[in-house]
């Protein structure tokens, strides 16, 4: 899967290394590019680490200003995206701290923008059987990730959910990439047992 | 002639995106079922992942957190520089104002005359009140007065 800062990062790690200095400087505009380049990451990791009803947008942009003042201590060593991706995980773990919820993903209720997970299926004929098991399996995925513990559901959604690469997860999560791996390992495990006992 | 389709731990690591052995990637690649099985967990992640926001959404979050940051537009340095120039021909120009306009000579040698005079008739009452002056420094008691 190929990560998003990849894709959306075409100039590279020397220009990013470059519109962060900029942005330190106090300029809006490389700070910006950066945000610019980098928020579905955010979206994504906010939307998947909050439980349905928080407000989404607000913490994204909590998450954003929070990076921009604190750009400071971006050592420019590490990935750009697994910082910002840091900050954001921080801030849900403050949210749902402070707010005592248990985090969950939807079940019966996606979203309204979701798009059908037929889409995402090879074929071109969706028969009402299969129409059934794509939903079973999609809401058994998230069902099986909100069961989680939480190091594992937030390995996993940085990975399949936001398509931070090891390192950047390793680096948002402040561990090892091993450890990223292990728990990787048994999320995968669990989620894909629960999602091929939806739809046998 | 059997075939060994992927075990769980395998199809693991293909999902998770780790390097296969080469006789696993192979089959991987020929089978249709553990393709199949691969897939599905594929589509039901895309499923999972919900949908992105549109443009008009990020930008407005984007330009939110801009703003409360404040920063510096590139467009506003230029504006910051034209504002700069500004003042300093304003400030350049204040001293030539002042030197056409008319002040009043003030008299100082009137006034230090006049403020030696009163002072000289009586320090304190050029400082305070005549009650003020009598309290602190009582008139001096006539010889014979109330003995």
């Amino acid at each position: 899967m190929a990560s998003v800062a990849r894709r959306e990062t075409p100039l590279g790690h020397e220009d990013e290394r470059e519109l962060v200095e900029l942005a330190r400087g106090g300029d809006r505009d490389a700070a910006g590019t950066l945000l610019e380049r980098h928020e579905l990451l955010l979206f994504r990791t906010c939307r998947r680490l909050l439980p349905q009803g928080e407000d989404l947008e607000g913490a994204v942009q909590e998450t954003m200003l929070r990076a921009l003042r604190s750009l400071a201590g971006f050592t420019g060593e590490g990935n750009f995206a697994g910082w910002l991706a840091a900050i954001a995980v921080n801030l849900c773990r403050d949210k749902l701290r402070r707010r005592r919820l248990v985090p969950f993903l939807p079940l019966e209720t996606p979203d309204e923008d979701d798009p059908d997970p037929l889409d995402f299926l090879p074929s071109s004929e969706p028969s009402p059987d299969r129409v059934a098991m794509a939903r079973e399996a999609v809401a058994a995925m998230r069902c099986e990730v909100a069961r989680l513990p939480r190091r594992q559901r937030e390995v996993f959604a940085l990975r399949f959910f936001t398509g931070l690469d090891l390192e950047g997860i390793a680096g948002a999560l402040s561990v090892e990439i091993g450890t990223v791996k292990t728990h990787l390992h048994r999320a995968v495990h669990r989620v894909r047992a629960a999602v091929e006992e939806a739809k046998p | 002639m059997t075939i060994r389709h992927l075990r769980d731990d395998e199809l693991d690591l293909a999902l998770t995106g780790e390097t296969l052995p080469a006789e696993v990637a192979e089959h991987l690649a020929s089978c249709l079922v553990c393709r199949r099985r691969r897939d599905g967990f594929v589509a039901a992640v895309n499923g999972a992942r919900g949908a992105d926001p549109d443009d008009a959404t990020r930008r407005r979050v984007r330009e939110g957190a801009l703003s409360a940051w404040g920063g510096t537009s590139r467009r506003r340095h230029w504006a910051r520089w034209v504002a700069a120039a500004a003042a300093v021909v304003v400030l350049s120009l204040v001293p030539l104002l002042r030197s056409h306009t008319v002040t009043p000579k003030l008299n100082t040698d009137a006034v230090l005359v006049e403020v030696d005079a009163v002072l000289a008739q009586d320090p304190l009452s050029a400082v305070a009140p005549e009650d003020v002056v009598n309290t602190i420094v009582p008139a001096p008691v006539e010889a014979g007065e109330g003995s």
